[in-house]
């Protein structure tokens, strides 16, 4: 393989261009009950207002099916199945959700649900990975248009430390790929850099019980996951006690990598209730943004993902459109 | 007018100055960059990520085509600069000479390879620049493809967690007993080691490679311990050398490095040097930070300005996701340093400040750095911390608090975790037993039969009924190791099998010692447990010995040693007896018959110990162990081979009861004795363990004494062979070495335990069987004479007197 000087934008593409995830919203538990706590649907309003409408039991539904279970789900095709809002989706164009529930411990604290369309031409992959006899399996995933890599994905696995996943789950910290095309794991290397993978966000997601998942959301050039993506550092051992948050990694469409290694143990910070970000720390909720000025660097959306470690927030994902 | 400076080398110092250079006096010279590597500069620690795939390329270029043209810097990028010929003033490169006015040499290191056989085959590499990089990411494609990374430094391990991570099966190779010796103290360089086999790397430490071998390319990698490790690369990661030969041909002024004075100037006073080619007062530069430093004096000194350059203390940190290190400054033990320590084995953290007078000298910390900036501060900048000494350790903030809650543990064990060994009682049942109204001890022991026979588990009955019952429970204190730790022996003894504990420093760190080492209280009991539970994994460590058993041999009141070799059962045969005679004419020494039927040589000097070991080697004796926590002595009676009382051939037995147990440490010593009939010549009825031999066979006792106390021993059990006899004697044995507390002999360990839980375990053979089969295993390892390893020229060496007169003369 090589490395070519094809700069930034082989990371994240600042196109115009459709994105993978269409829609994003947030559900939090007020009692027994998720419901709405934000979310950015771009242009689907009927869709939105459907959604604002809407409330699930624990058990009921995709979002309440992710808490009472407490794992990650992947509904693909709604018909017929227990999804609440099926009509509306349908008409959006919307055929495919994942939900993700966000715990601290035992507490669940927000299901985060992303919605996409079936098109041929969209590629990406949302992926959940769960720990069986010491290795990462495929537990369930949606791949767009890159169906080959699907099929690849369903027959790989990850030991601790190898891959996206693995080293995910290995290091208990969210990673940010750059380079999936070479060497990720050999076979599924080679079929994401024909789907044109480039760029990998990758995420444990600690739920109660023995069971552990990692998230994985690949994002190609044409119909890119994000533009942006951020890393945040929340843990004491890092931040100290005084709480905040450090951006310890980042590449950005507009902006470039937002990382910078003269500045170690400088980075830049966020403060509890500052930002969107800072909402994140101060409420210890995902966060969806859209459509409001002062998104960094002028993104129209933002999608923001606690993630506990031990019950303590410890790191913040973002991801901007 | 315009001067021409010439630049070889596009590293991260040249690069650095060249900023700098530009910000004073963008137009004062006329700038024509080399660098052998087909590119400019980009940022070369950021390789480590770009291996790894989490970062691209890109992004860690720090100077484009447009920033060179928007400065008019001439590149000549591919070109390796060949001579400098310093009349004429000119470089020369292979596509043509350029003249200079100033020239600066930025030409930095190349990796150290070891010269070792097969260091040239292909799949070598190191790690140094993108050709590099792009190797192991080529060999990385493989499906199971095999990396062997010799080096457990800081590039080593960046390597070896980046090839992980790109999905390849990774063995790292260190010389050194633990991780980044140079930065990390072996409790923080345990907790790396573990966080890199979390990550599926295997490391191997004291690991020496002898050879690389492979038919036209790597194939293995064969270590001096005759280890092969298969391998598609081996990344060499061992050090770096200055690459200066380009500035030593052209006679510049050198020491191990391109010497500069503070100004970044040469011998010569128009070329200059910068970065790692530079020596400066003795001192060689392998990070970026004092480079930097140097750049910007640089930049001064070309623009006439005043600038000294002066190194400053230096930190380290491991780009590995996940991994949270630091160290920086001095943190050898040393006369008047004192260390705090803080352990979160919970957390995995480490954190530990060394503090000479008043001033932090050094500081290590792992899995919380938060504070390291503020600490690297005060370490830098020689601040008085005396009044902050209490809370130091907490850092900025400090929050006095933060302390570890030794219940913690308990609280988190699942409700199917076993706390009862013996009784398979786990800890549902007993919080069931507490909710069923059992608030005490007893009535846990009654209903659940936990903590019930043998009692090593009380400790953790006892926790959990506090954390059960919280203030309705008052534990009892339990009596501590020492002052390194809040945990008694039994809990020491539980923890290290429980949690698999395998090293001194995993005890320190997964049970929270509180200083960095242990003291001379603990260690030894440590060290005892270790190899008693892991013969395998654990190597005894003699640092952690009474001075009696690291010389093995029993120092006297006026500083001489006593030597007693081992006479199996007490026999010996007449040539023996004569090498013992001659051995004490030779080396001075008095002969005294022992109360355990041997003989003694008293007065031998300490350095001519390894020469009297090797006299009696010769004659085929060994040690004796008469100064060990260990089996001792097995005492015989002449029994039916000579004896008219005699029942059985005591003599025999004792023979090879001995030879089936010597050499195996114990929590304390051990004494055995057969005597051939009750008349107990042998006096077998006042040793730890003590056969009587009877007419209807054997009769094994335990637990006798005569020193201080004395005590009868009590009747184990009876049986009617030999081979019995063995069999019953070495479990009992292997079950006072798994469960004694140290210091405590067989008599004090069965008054806790009770006599009666050792014959029921005993009496199950399976049980008997494994602990035979488990002693054997640790016989493996111990049933070796020590005076034939130190008799040996390299060991002896340690005997010899500090200050040795006649070597000094000699030399
Ligand atoms: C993978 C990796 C990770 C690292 N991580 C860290 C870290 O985390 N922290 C840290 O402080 N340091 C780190 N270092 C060390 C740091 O990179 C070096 O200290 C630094 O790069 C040295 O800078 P330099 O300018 O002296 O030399 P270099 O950056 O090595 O530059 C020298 C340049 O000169 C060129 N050259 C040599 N001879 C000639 C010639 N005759 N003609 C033309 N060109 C020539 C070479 O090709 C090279 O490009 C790391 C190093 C590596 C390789
Ligand atoms: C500097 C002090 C001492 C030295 C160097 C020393 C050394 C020895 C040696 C070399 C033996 C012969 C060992 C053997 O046959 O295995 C021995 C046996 C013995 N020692 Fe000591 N000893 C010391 C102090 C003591 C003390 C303080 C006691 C009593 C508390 C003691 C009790 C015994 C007993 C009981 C035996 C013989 C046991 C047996 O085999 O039957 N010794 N000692
Ligand atoms: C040269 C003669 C002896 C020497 C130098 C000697 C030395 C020692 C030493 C150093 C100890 C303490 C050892 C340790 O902690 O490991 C000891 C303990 C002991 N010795 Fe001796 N000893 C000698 C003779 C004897 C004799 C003749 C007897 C009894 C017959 C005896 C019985 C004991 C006993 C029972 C203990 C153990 C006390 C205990 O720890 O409970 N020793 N001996
Ligand atoms: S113990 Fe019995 S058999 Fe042994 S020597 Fe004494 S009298 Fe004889
Ligand atoms: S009995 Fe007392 S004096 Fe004699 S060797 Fe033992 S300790 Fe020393």
């Amino acid at each position: 393989m090589q490395l070519k000087g094809d700069g930034i934008m082989d990371v994240a593409v600042d196109t115009p261009a459709k994105t993978f995830i269409q829609v994003a919203e947030i559900w939090v538990p007020e009692g027994e009950t998720l419901v709405h706590g934000g979310g950015s649907y771009g242009d689907l309003g009927a869709f939105e207002a459907a959604s604002r409408r809407e409330s699930f039991a624990k058990g009921e539904g995709l979002p309440g099916k992710a808490w009472a279970e407490a794992r990650p789900v992947v509904l693909k095709g709604f018909d017929g199945s227990y999804f609440k809002r099926t009509e509306a989706a349908t008409e959006a164009g919307l055929t495919t959700a994942v939900a993700i529930p966000v715990f601290a411990g035992k507490a669940l604290k927000a299901v985060l649900v992303v919605l996409c369309g079936d098109d041929a031409n969209r590629t990406g992959a949302i992926e959940i990975w769960r720990e069986a006899d010491g290795l990462l399996m495929l537990d369930d995933g949606y791949y767009g248009a890159a169906k080959h890599f699907e099929w690849v994905s369903q027959h790989t696995h990850f030991p601790a430390g190898q891959g996206l996943p693995g080293g995910v789950w290995a290091s208990e910290t969210p990673m940010l790929m750059r380079d999936l095309g070479s060497g990720y794991r050999f076979i599924r290397a080679d079929s994401a850099g024909k789907a044109g993978l480039t760029t990998g966000l990758g995420v444990p997601i600690p739920v109660p019980g023995e069971n552990t998942f990692v998230l994985t959301l690949l994002s190609a050039r044409g119909t890119p996951i994000a533009r942006r993506f951020e890393l945040w550092d929340a843990r004491a051992a890092k931040v100290g006690k005084d709480g905040g948050a450090a951006l310890v990694d980042g590449i950005c469409a507009r902006e470039g990598a937002l990382w910078d290694p003269e500045n170690a143990g400088n980075e830049r910070r966020a403060e509890a209730w500052q930002g969107s970000i800072g909402k994140v720390l101060g409420s210890g909720l995902p966060v969806v943004e859209s459509g409001k000025p002062g998104l960094a660097a002028g993104y129209s959306s933002m999608v923001a993902l606690p993630i506990y470690l031990g019950g303590e927030l410890a790191h913040i994902v973002a991801w901007y459109v | 007018m315009t001067e021409k400076l010439v630049v070889i080398g596009a590293g991260m110092a040249s690069g650095r100055m060249l900023e700098n250079l530009f910000e004073i006096a963008p137009d004062a010279f006329d700038v024509t960059l080399f660098n052998a590597e087909p590119r400019g500069n980009y940022n070369r620690i950021m390789l480590s990520p770009v291996l790894s795939g989490e970062k691209s390329y890109e992004e860690i270029v720090t100077h484009d085509a447009a920033w060179y043209e928007a400065h008019g810097v001439t590149c000549r990028f591919g070109e390796r600069v060949t001579a400098i010929d310093r009349s004429r003033k000119v470089v020369i490169a292979p596509n043509g000479e350029v003249p200079y006015d100033k020239l600066v040499l930025g030409t930095g290191s190349s990796a150290f390879i070891i010269p070792c056989p097969g260091h040239d085959l292909p799949g070598v590499v190191a790690f140094r620049d993108l050709e590099d990089t792009t190797a192991m990411l080529e060999a990385s494609s493989g499906q199971g493809a095999k990396a062997v990374v010799i080096g457990g430094g800081l590039l080593g391990l960046e390597a070896a967690a980046a090839l992980r991570l790109r999905g390849m099966e990774v063995t790292v190779l260190h010389l050194a007993g633990h991780l980044m010796e140079r930065q990390l103290d072996e409790s923080a360089g345990y907790l790396l080691q573990k966080d890199l086999e979390k990550r599926g790397i295997t490391v191997l430490t004291k690991a020496s490679t002898k050879a690389i071998q492979g038919e036209g390319k790597v194939e293995k990698v064969v270590l001096e311990d005759g280890t092969v490790l298969e391998a598609d690369i081996v990344v060499m990661a061992v050090g770096i050398r200055p690459a200066v030969s380009v500035a030593a041909e052209a006679g510049l002024e050198m020491g191990r490095a391109v010497k500069v004075d503070a100004q970044m100037r040469t011998s010569d006073p128009d070329i200059f040097a910068v970065g790692e080619c530079v020596e400066f007062n003795g001192q060689l530069f392998g990070l970026v930070a004092p480079l930097y430093d140097q750049a910007k004096v640089l930049a001064k000194t070309l623009t006439g300005e005043e600038e000294a350059f002066t190194p400053k203390e230096l930190s380290t940190k491991l780009k590995v996701t996940g991994c949270d290190l630091f160290s920086a400054g001095d943190f050898a033990e040393g006369e008047g340093r004192e260390d705090i320590v803080f352990r979160d084995p919970a957390r995995g953290v480490y954190k530990r400040l060394v503090i000479e007078g008043e001033k932090l000298v050094g500081a290590v910390m792992y899995g919380d750095t938060a504070d390291s900036n503020w600490f690297f501060g005060l370490i830098k900048d020689g601040t008085d911390v005396e009044e902050m000494r209490e809370t130091l350790i907490f850092g900025p903030a400090f929050q006095g608090g933060g302390s570890v809650d030794p219940m913690a543990a308990v609280a988190a064990l699942p409700a199917d975790a076993e706390i009862c060994g013996c009784n398979g009682v786990c800890k549902g049942q007993i919080i069931e037993a507490i909710e069923g109204g059992a608030t005490t001890l007893g009535q846990i022991k009654a209903t659940t039969k936990a903590s019930a026979s043998c009692g090593t588990c009380t400790g953790l009955v006892e926790q959990v009924m506090a954390v059960t019952l919280g203030d309705g429970f008052e534990l009892p204190k339990a009596v501590n190791i020492c002052g390194c730790t809040d945990l008694s022996h039994e809990d020491v003894r539980r923890l290290i099998k429980s949690k698999e504990l395998k090293s001194q420093p995993a005890v320190w760190q997964e049970l929270g010692w509180k200083t960095v080492n242990g003291c001379h209280v603990c260690r030894p009991a440590v060290n005892f447990y270790l190899l008693a539970d892991w013969p395998l994994d654990y190597a005894d460590d003699p640092q952690s010995r009474f001075i009696n058993e690291r010389v093995h041999a029993n120092i006297q009141k006026d500083g001489t040693y006593s030597v007693v070799p081992r006479m199996f059962g007490g026999m010996c045969t007449p040539d023996e007896l004569i090498a013992v005679a001659e051995a004490a004419r030779k080396f001075g020494g008095t002969l005294h018959v022992t109360g355990g039927q041997r003989v003694d040589i008293l007065g031998i000097r300490k350095e001519d110990l390894p020469a009297i070991w090797a006299d009696l080697n010769a004659a085929g004796l060994v040690s004796g162990h008469a100064y060990s926590k260990g089996l001792r002595t097995v005492k015989t009676c002449v029994g039916t081979n000579f004896c008219r009382f005699g029942t059985q051939d005591s003599t025999g037995l004792g023979i090879k009861l001995e030879q089936k147990l010597w050499g195996s440490w114990t929590p304390h010593k051990v004494k055995l004795a057969v005597t051939g009939c009750p008349r107990n010549c042998a006096e077998a009825t006042c040793k730890d363990i003590g056969v009587v031999c009877v007419d209807s066979g054997y009769q094994i006792g335990v637990g006798g004494a005569a020193g201080m106390d004395v005590k009868e021993t009590e009747r184990l059990v009876d049986v009617k062979t030999e081979e019995e006899v063995i069999e019953w004697t070495t479990a009992f044995l292997q079950l006072y070495r798994e469960h004694g507390k140290y210091l405590d002999r067989p008599y004090k360990w069965l008054a806790k335990v009770g006599l009666d839980w050792v014959k029921e375990v005993l009496a199950d053979a399976d049980e008997r069987a494994a602990l035979n089969d488990r002693f054997e295993v640790s016989q493996s390892v111990y049933r070796k004479d020590p005076w034939a390893e130190l008799a040996k020229p390299e060991p002896a060496k340690s005997f010899l007197p500090i200050a040795d007169l006649t070597q000094e003369a000699a030399e």
